[in-house]
C-alpha cells in the first residue's frame, strides 16, 4: 500500500512540477474522444403484424371435433410490434436493438448488441444475440418467412444469448464464405421436481449459472458466384449446464444445425428452396429427492431433440400482369422429434404447409396458409389462418 | 463427452471444408467478381432471404444505417455492402 502510495505520489510530483522532461509544445487539447470517420445516424424500422386462424381438431378416441376461431391465440400466430432501433455511431461502431411487443404477452429484449468493425472481414460483437443458427432463426422468421406460421421443428436449438464473438463475410474466388464465432453464457439445465420441465435448457439468460461458457459458430458457404445458393453448419457446445455446485453442474449440452437455402429465376419463375435440420442433445441423468437420499423421482431418458423443414416457394415474378407478378406459392413440409420417454416429450409431430403470398410492397406481404399437425396418439389438427405483415 | 468428439468433429469437419475452398478458389476475387456493380449485387445478394428492396424505401442517412444493419445480418463481404449502398443512395 506504502508503495503504491509512493509511486502515485511521485507520478504526480513529475507530471506537475514543471520538469522539461514533461514540456509540450503544444498543450492545447481541443477534443478527446472525438468520434472517428462520420457521424451518429439512426434508423428506427421495425415491423407490425396480425393474424386471424381457425383452427380445427378433429374428432378422436370419442371426443367430438372441436372448431375455433380467433385473432392471434396462437403463439406461433401472434399479434404484435416489434421495434427495431438502428443506431450508426460511426464508420465503425453500429448498434442493433429489437424490441418485441405481443399483445396479451408484453414487451422484452429480443437483441441489443454492439459490433466493432475490426477491419473488412471481421466485426467484433457483443452483447444479446440471437446466435446464427441456421437460416430460420433470427433470419427468415419475419417477413422473410413465406409460409406464415413457425416450422414446428424450428426453435428447439440456440436461442437469444449474452456473450461477444467475431464474424465477417470473405470472398474467396468465385466463391464467398460468411461466419460467425461466438462465447456465451449458454443454457441452462431445468432440474424440475413435478418432471415438467425436467431436463430441457432454456436460453436468454443475462447472468450466468456456473463459470463455464459456451462456445458457438456457424460456417456458411456461397459456392456459386451469383450468391444463389447458400449452404450453412453451425454449432454450440456447453461443457456445464447446471447451477454451480449442483450434481448436474457438468450436464453439456451440444446443438448444431444444417441448412440449404436456394433462390433462382427460371423465367418468369423465381424459385425458392430452403430446408434446414436442427439437433440438440443434453447429457442424461436421474433426478433424486435429494442428494442423500436414493430414492429415484424421475429416470434418465435418451434427451434429444430435432427438427427439420423443406419448403419451397413460387413466383411468376416475370409476368407482366402486377397482380400475378406480386403472388408467391409456397409449401412445406416439416417434423419434430422430441424425447420419447420425457414428460415433456412425446411422439414424433409433422407439419404440412400451403401458403398463398401476396406482396403489397418488396416488404408488405399479406399470407394465406393452411397447416395440417398430424401426431401419434393424438387428434390431426388443421389451421387456416390470415396474416398481414408490414415492415417499416 | 459424447457430445465434446461430435463437437470436435464437426470443427474438423468444418477446417477441412474451409482449407479446401481456399485451396481451390484462392482468396482474391476474379475479375467477373470485382466488376460487379451495385446493382447487380443489390439484385443477387438482397433476393437471398427477402426482395430486394426499392431505393426509395429509405433517405441516404437512413440507408447508412439499413446498410451496416445487414452488413452484420448477411455476413456481406465489405466491397458487396459498400457497393449496395452506393447504388441505392444514388437511385434513391
Amino acid at each position: 500500500m506504502i508503495t503504491a502510495i509512493a509511486f502515485i505520489t511521485a507520478g504526480l510530483l513529475l507530471a506537475s512540477g514543471g520538469n522539461k522532461l514533461c514540456a509540450q509544445k503544444d498543450t492545447a487539447v481541443p477534443f478527446v474522444n472525438s468520434p472517428q470517420g462520420g457521424g451518429e445516424k439512426m434508423l428506427l424500422a421495425g415491423e407490425i403484424y396480425t393474424t386471424w386462424q381457425n383452427t380445427k381438431i378433429n374428432a378422436f378416441q370419442g371426443m367430438p371435433t372441436v372448431k375455433e376461431n380467433s385473432f392471434g391465440s396462437d403463439p406461433n400466430f401472434p399479434l404484435g410490434l416489434m421495434l427495431m432501433p438502428l443506431i450508426k455511431l460511426n464508420d465503425r461502431l453500429f448498434i442493433d436493438v429489437q424490441v418485441q411487443v405481443t399483445a396479451g404477452v408484453g414487451a422484452g429484449l429480443n437483441e441489443a448488441i454492439i459490433y466493432y468493425r475490426v477491419n473488412p472481414y471481421m466485426s467484433v460483437f457483443a452483447g444479446n444475440f440471437q446466435p446464427r443458427s441456421g437460416i430460420y432463426e433470427g433470419i427468415m422468421d419475419d417477413f422473410t418467412n413465406r409460409y406464415a406460421s413457425a416450422p414446428i421443428g424450428m426453435n428447439i436449438g440456440v436461442a437469444t444469448e449474452s456473450g461477444i464473438g467475431i464474424q465477417g463475410g470473405i470472398q474467396c474466388g468465385y466463391s464467398k464464405l460468411g461466419y460467425q464465432l461466438y462465447v456465451a453464457n449458454g443454457p441452462q439445465l431445468t432440474v424440475d421436481s413435478t418432471g415438467a420441465q425436467n431436463g430441457q435448457v432454456s436460453y436468454g439468460n443475462y447472468t450466468d449459472n456456473n463459470t463455464n461458457k459456451a462456445v458457438g459458430g456457424e460456417l456458411c458457404l456461397l459456392p456459386f458466384s451469383n450468391s444463389s445458393l447458400e449452404l450453412g453448419v453451425s454449432g454450440q457446445y456447453t461443457p456445464k449446464t447446471g447451477n454451480t455446485g449442483s450434481p448436474f453442474e457438468s450436464i453439456s449440452n451440444t446443438t448444431y444445425a444444417a441448412y440449404i437455402n436456394y433462390y433462382h429465376v427460371f423465367n418468369p419463375i423465381m424459385v425458392r428452396l430452403q430446408g434446414q435440420y436442427e439437433h440438440t442433445q443434453t447429457d442424461n441423468f436421474n433426478l433424486y429427492t435429494n442428494s442423500a437420499d436414493t430414492a429415484m423421482l424421475f429416470k434418465s431418458f435418451d434427451n434429444q431433440i430435432s427438427g427439420w423443414y423443406l419448403g419451397l416457394t413460387l413466383r411468376p415474378s416475370g409476368s407482366q400482369k402486377q397482380f400475378i407478378s406480386n403472388l408467391e406459392l409456397g409449401a412445406r413440409i416439416g417434423a419434430l422429434t422430441p424425447p420419447a420417454d420425457a414428460l415433456w416429450g412425446g411422439n414424433p409431430m409433422n407439419q404440412t404447409t400451403i401458403c398463398l403470398t401476396y406482396w403489397f410492397t418488396w416488404k408488405t406481404p399479406l399470407n394465406i396458409a393452411y397447416d395440417i399437425y398430424t401426431q401419434s396418439g393424438s387428434p390431426n389438427v388443421s389451421v387456416f389462418s390470415v396474416r398481414g405483415m408490414w415492415f417499416f | 463427452m459424447k457430445n465434446s468428439k461430435k463437437m470436435k468433429t464437426i470443427l474438423a469437419a468444418l477446417a477441412i471444408g474451409v482449407i479446401s475452398m481456399v485451396a481451390i478458389n484462392g482468396c482474391k476475387a476474379p475479375e467477373s467478381i470485382a466488376a460487379k456493380s451495385g446493382a447487380q449485387l443489390w439484385a443477387e445478394n438482397c433476393n437471398r432471404c427477402h426482395n430486394a428492396p426499392d431505393p426509395h424505401t429509405f433517405s441516404d442517412d437512413q440507408w447508412d444505417v439499413a446498410a451496416e444493419h445487414m452488413r452484420q445480418k448477411a455476413l456481406l463481404t465489405d466491397t458487396e455492402i459498400t457497393k449496395i449502398r452506393d447504388f441505392l443512395k444514388s437511385a434513391n
